[in-house]
Parts: structure tokens; sequence; C-alpha cells
């Protein structure tokens, strides 16, 4: 059996195409379905996301089943081949095992390290799980992947930072106040910018939302769009100040909103708690002087590009740490698929040997009729030992073979040796020349 | 035979800073794994000692502050299981190193004065040296706490911004600290102005007792402490100081625990030098 991957991504493919091969909206149990009639694939999982498409599956040919299925995935969508063919890459064995983990780890995403990616393969699993479109090779495969994926994580630094202005205001709201339950944020203006932000803080869990404007229909307007926000007045500023854990501020206003006079009254010295102020309007809307004040943390839209630009270059840093751990898991996989490969010799080897065994306990039963159960069942038990000791070396032996060109040798020689007929061959060569091409690339 | 509670102090030190340095889960394991070792034997020393004995060794400086580094040990592991957070342990075990070594290299001979025989003595230094541990642990959240401030106010996040939990976790730990401190060094106080009254009945010749009061370096410098913790206990839960301020009293607070406790008692008192 063969690995095959393929498919389109924003690297290969612009994104009005990658919205026609999107597999989600033409219904993705349906595809797995057909793809399953095809015979290009025994087991087969099909990852859509808005970034990519991908077909994985483990087939007998992999040349014949690149040609079905990219006809298939022209077919399915109704894009014609000549516009297809030329985005697509097609990767086999080790290398498409090393692109799906470099997948699960975030290393072949637009924004390197983003989370959602990881959830994404393991739902594309599921899905195919469920439909009973995967067998024990895709099902390793992909469980590979979600520990490769968690390895990433866990042991490089390439998913940290914050790599949107959004998501920067918000964990830095978390690190200033640990849970945002319970928190108020006051959001200042009515725009697109300040609206999204205070989104993104809801769905981050900070507890309420006041929007005010000077316009309170147009803070009203802001309110209907965020689930459980209220609208205050322009004129009660001063007390939702001092009543706001965080403040949003994004007026179209040419001069400041929002002077440190202001500010200092609303954080005296009896506060206790302080205050995040995220100023993301352009020119700001709040005195920069303000941010001296003892319980004041003032941050400009400069000051979260900063950030966004300092955790993207850390990231990139990681990055080859977390391809030196891919390609152990890699090395891992294949030899499990290698010892997989001298399954079906060391399961003949055992019958064979089990049938020996039983032949003659049958040959001696007149002589054994005589003895008590007891002594009887102890003889069948000694055989069976017997046969399990003379099988454990070879067992061993023939799934520590290092390359499946030696494995195939071997194999071949037992074969001849005890007369096997092993079902299919040992292994297919091709996952061998997963570290050649490794090297190459 | 501090000495064995010392080596692993020591390597949770080293397990601690790996684990901070570079956020390897297993170090971190691994540091508080060693943690308890020590402090497991630590607890079996002075165990030892208190059942050949028949009191808590707190009796002179050197018994006293390995006492102390016990339940600083204990404190600290109880915070980290409770909190689920292990970043401060990189600050704490240095100082857990540093004081044991006195016991490690001189263990000193108890030897009670007749005063020393009452409960209330016992009572007394176990619960300023507990009090001293709380401090102890305010002090280095504080530390966290002005590391971590400074980072997010002059929007440099690095170092500590990765490592450290957030400023208000911070914050409550340090005021939990300080008021667990501050009741345990009030009944100590108590409990000595009480004791001191007893052995001038018992034993009025003794130097040492003669020397109790105000005049005396420890325990003028007890009192200054036990100020410093009012006022900030008194600040912060009722004045709605800020975190950071709070975090400032920690830190002053603890360093003059620690003077007391180190040099004051070595060289300085004339009431304490059991």
């Amino acid at each position: 059996m063969q690995i095959l991957l393929l498919g389109v991504n924003h690297r290969t493919a612009p994104i009005d195409l990658r919205e026609r091969l999107d597999f989600s909206t033409r219904g993705l149990d349906r595809a797995l379905g057909e793809i399953a009639t095809l015979g290009a694939g025994r087991e087969a999982v099909v990852l859509s996301t808005c970034n990519r498409a991908e077909i994985y599956v483990a087939c007998d040919d992999a040349a014949e089943s690149r040609r079905e299925l990219a006809a298939f995935m022209s077919a399915f969508h109704q894009v014609p081949a000549s516009e297809l063919v030329p985005h697509l890459y097609d990767e086999v064995d080790g290398l498409a095992v090393r692109h799906l983990f470099r997948v699960a780890a975030g290393l072949e995403s637009l924004v390197v390290g983003e989370p959602q990616i990881l959830g994404q393969v393991k739902e594309a699993f599921a899905a195919a799980s469920a439909q009973n479109a995967v067998g024990p090779l895709l099902t390793r495969l992909f469980h590979s992947s979600f520990a490769v994926g968690k390895r990433v994580r866990s042991e490089t630094a390439l998913a940290e930072g914050a790599v949107s202005v959004s998501y920067a205001a918000a964990s830095l709201a978390r690190k200033i106040f640990g849970s945002l339950e319970g928190r108020r944020v006051l959001v200042v203006g009515a725009g697109e910018m300040g609206k999204l932000t205070a989104l993104h803080l809801r769905t981050q869990g900070i507890g309420q939302v006041a929007v005010t404007s000077r316009t309170m229909a147009h803070a009203e307007q802001v309110v209907d769009t965020i689930p459980g926000a209220v609208a205050v007045p322009w004129d009660t500023l001063a007390p939702e100040l001092a009543r706001a854990d965080v403040v949003v501020t994004a007026t179209g206003s040419p001069t400041p909103i929002l002077t440190r006079a202001q500010i200092a009254a609303a954080t005296g010295p009896h506060r206790g708690r302080p205050l995040f102020i995220i100023d993301i309007a352009l020119p700001r809307d709040v005195d920069p002087s303000a941010g001296t004040l003892e319980q004041v943390f003032l941050y400009n839209i400069d000051d979260l590009q900063t950030i966004v630009r300092e955790n993207l270059s850390r990231r990139s840093s990681e990055v080859t740490q977390a391809d030196a751990i891919v390609d152990e898991e890699v090395d891992r996989f294949v030899a499990w698929v290698r010892a997989r490969g001298a399954v079906p010799t060391v399961v003949a080897l055992r019958q064979h040997f089990d049938a020996i065994r039983r032949s003659e306990l049958q040959r001696l039963e007149p002589k054994l009729a005589s003895l008590a159960p007891e002594a009887r069942a102890r003889v069948e038990e000694v055989t069976r030992l017997i046969v399990e000791k003379l099988l454990i070396g070879p067992t061993e032996q023939l799934k520590a073979l290092p390359d499946t060109e030696t494995m195939t040798l071997y194999a071949e020689a037992v074969s001849r040796l005890f007369e096997l007929d092993p079902g299919e061959p040992g292994v297919q060569g091709s996952l061998a020349r997963h570290r050649a091409t490794k090297l190459k690339s | 035979m501090n000495l064995i509670p010392l080596i692993l102090y020591a390597a949770a030190a080293v397990a601690y800073a790996v684990h901070f340095a570079r956020r390897q889960p297993a170090a971190g394991r691994t540091a508080t794994t060693l943690l308890v070792a020590g402090a497991l034997a630590h607890t079996f020393i002075i165990g030892m000692l208190t059942v050949r004995s028949g009191h808590i060794p707190v009796a002179g400086a050197t018994p006293a502050i390995s006492t102390f580094v016990w339940l600083l040990a204990l404190a600290y592991l109880y915070t980290e299981v409770t909190t689920d957070e292990r970043a401060m342990g990189v600050f704490i075990l240095p100082l857990l190193v540093a004081l044991q070594i006195i016991p490690a290299v001189n263990p000193g001979v108890e030897d009670r004065a007749a005063v020393l025989h009452s409960s209330w003595f016992g009572v007394h230094v176990s619960s300023l040296l507990f009090a001293d541990a709380s401090f102890a642990l305010a002090c280095v959240i504080g530390v966290t706490y002005m590391l971590l401030f400074k980072e997010i106010k002059a929007k440099h996040l690095g170092f500590f911004y990765a490592r450290l939990p957030s400023l208000q976790v911070l914050d409550t730990m340090n005021r939990r600290a300080i008021v667990v401190g501050w009741i345990f060094l009030t009944v100590g106080v108590i409990v000595g102005t009480i004791w001191a009254a007893q052995a001038r009945a018992i034993d009025p010749t003794d130097p040492r007792v003669q020397a109790m009061s105000l005049e005396d370096p420890k325990i003028f410098v007890a009192l200054i402490c036990w100020l410093v913790y009012s006022f900030e206990v008194a600040v912060t839960r009722l004045a709605g100081w800020s975190g950071r301020r709070a975090a400032w009293l920690s830190i002053v607070g603890f360093a003059i625990v620690l003077l007391n406790l180190v040099p004051i008692s070595y060289f300085l008192t004339r009431s304490h030098n059991f």
C-alpha cells in the first residue's frame, strides 16, 4: 500500500480557484463516498479549509490513483482539468506523510503556527472515520499527525504570541487581568475597528461590553451586532471610564478625545485595579502622556502592530526546530509502516508452525487419549509455548530490518525456506525512498 | 545531616531554572519532584530532632533558620500545587539554598536554657517563622509582579511576559500571602510578649531576659516589620492601593525580615541569642 496526497493550497492556487474547490460547500460526505467508488484509494481523508483542499488516500498504485483523483476533483467541483491541473501538487509516501505532519504542525499555514489547523485536521479525520472511509494505515497516519501538532506546540514557540492586532489586544488584557470574565470593556466610537475589537474581546470571554458614541443611534447600531452589549450616552463618559477595565477608542476625531486629566480622574488613587486602554484610532484618540499614569496601560495601534511583527519573526525562527520534530516523527511513522510490512510474513510463519504443531498432536492422538484431561491440557500448552519461543527471534528480527529492500529479500527467503504463501508481498519499496527524497528536498 | 536537603534543594533550583528558561514540562516535573524529596528529607530531620529533644528545633538562630527553610519549602509547594504555577520556583529556590547553607555548614548545638521550657516559646518562634515564610513568598511574588509590570508598561513583551501568570493573579497571591503572614506575625509578637513576662518570673537574672525590651535590635526591628506589613494590609484592603505599590511594600518588608533573621540574630541581639 502507498500513501498519496493530492491537492491545492494558498501557495499553489489563487483564492478564486480555492473557493471553487472547497469540499465543505459541495458536501464532504458525498466526496468521500465518490472517492470510495473510484478504486483509487482503499482509505481516504479529505482536508478542506479556506487555505487548502487536499485528499489523502492509501492506494495500491500511486500513479494510477493520482490520475483518478485529479479527474475526480475536476468533475466533482466542475472545474476544467486544464484549469485545475497546473495548480495541483502531489506527494507519495514519506513526502506525503511529511506534508501532513507539517500541515498539522501549522508549518504549511499562511500564518505560521496558527492554532485552528490542528482542529481542522482532526475534523477531517473524524468525518472520514464516520463514513468508514479510513483503515489502519490512514488512522495511524492521522493520529500521528495530531501528536506532531501537539509536540510542536508544546516543545517550540512556533504557535506563541499573538499575530493579529485584535488577538494581541486580547492576550494583553488577559496578561493584565487574568480571566476576562466579569471585566467590562468600554468602546468609544462606533467605527468598524472598535466593533471588531469588542467582538473579539467578547468571544475571548469578557463579561460586559458598553459602547458609546457622540451620536447615540450609531452606538445602538454597533450594540445590535455584539451579543450582550449595551449602548451608553456620550455624557456618561467620565463615570463609564471609571467603571471600565478595558477601553477601546476608535473614533474618527481629528483631536484627542480623552485627555490625561480625564483618565487621571477615572483612575484615582483608590481605584485598586488597572485600566487597559487600546487606542486603535488614527490620529490617536488618547493623549499619549496618559500612559505614564500609575494604573494605566496605554497601547496604540503602532504598539500592537510592533508586537505582532515581533511575534511573527519569533515564530519564523522556530521553524527549523519544528521541522526537526516533524522529521523525527516521519522517521518513526515510516519505521512503523516498515514493521507493518513484515506482518504478512510473520503471520504466515506463525500459521505454518501452528499447523505443524496441530497435525503432530493429531497424529499422536491415540497415544494421548489415555492421559488425564489436565495432562492433555499441559501437553497442548507446552507445545504451544515451544512454537512461541521458536518464533520470537525471527519475528523481532523481521520487524527491525533497516530498509524495505532487505525486508523483501528476507520475506522471500523465509517464504522459500518454509514454503509459505503470505497473501500479499511483504512491503512496497516506495517508503524507502522517503529518506532519499527528504535529502533531495 | 542538613546537607541532604541542601543538595536536593540545590538540584531543584537548577531544575527550576532550566524549566523557567526553556519551558520544558519534563524539567518542571523534575524540579517539583526534587523539591518534594528535599522537603521530605528536611521533614525527617526536623521530625527526628523533635522526637529526640521533645520540642521543635527552634531555639537558637541556626535551628530556627533550618526550620524557616523547611516551612518556606512547604509553603511554596502548597502555592505551586494550588495554583499550578511553577514560575515562582526559580526565585524561591535560591533563597532556600542560600539559607540552608547555614545549618548545613554549622549544625549548632541546641541546649535549651531553663527559660525556654515553655510551650509559649514554641508557639512564639513557630508562628513567627511561618509568618517569615509567607513574607518570603510575598516578596518573590512582588519581584515577579514588578518585572511583568515593567515589561507591559514599557511595551516590551519579552522573557517574563511569556513565563509569568497575569498581574491580577500575582497581585491576589501577594495580598493573600501578606494577610496570612500578618496574622501569624501578630500572634507571634503577642505570644512573645506573654512569654517574656513569664521568663522574667522564672529567671530574672538571665542577661538575655533582662534585655527583652524595645531597645533590643531584634525586638525593635520586629516591631518595624509589623508596622510595615500592617500598613500594607491596610492600604491594599481599605485604600485600594495599586498592585505595584503593594509589591514594593512586600519587597521592602521582606528585606527587613531577612535582616532580622540572619545578621541581627547572629551579631546584634542581646535578648534572642540562645
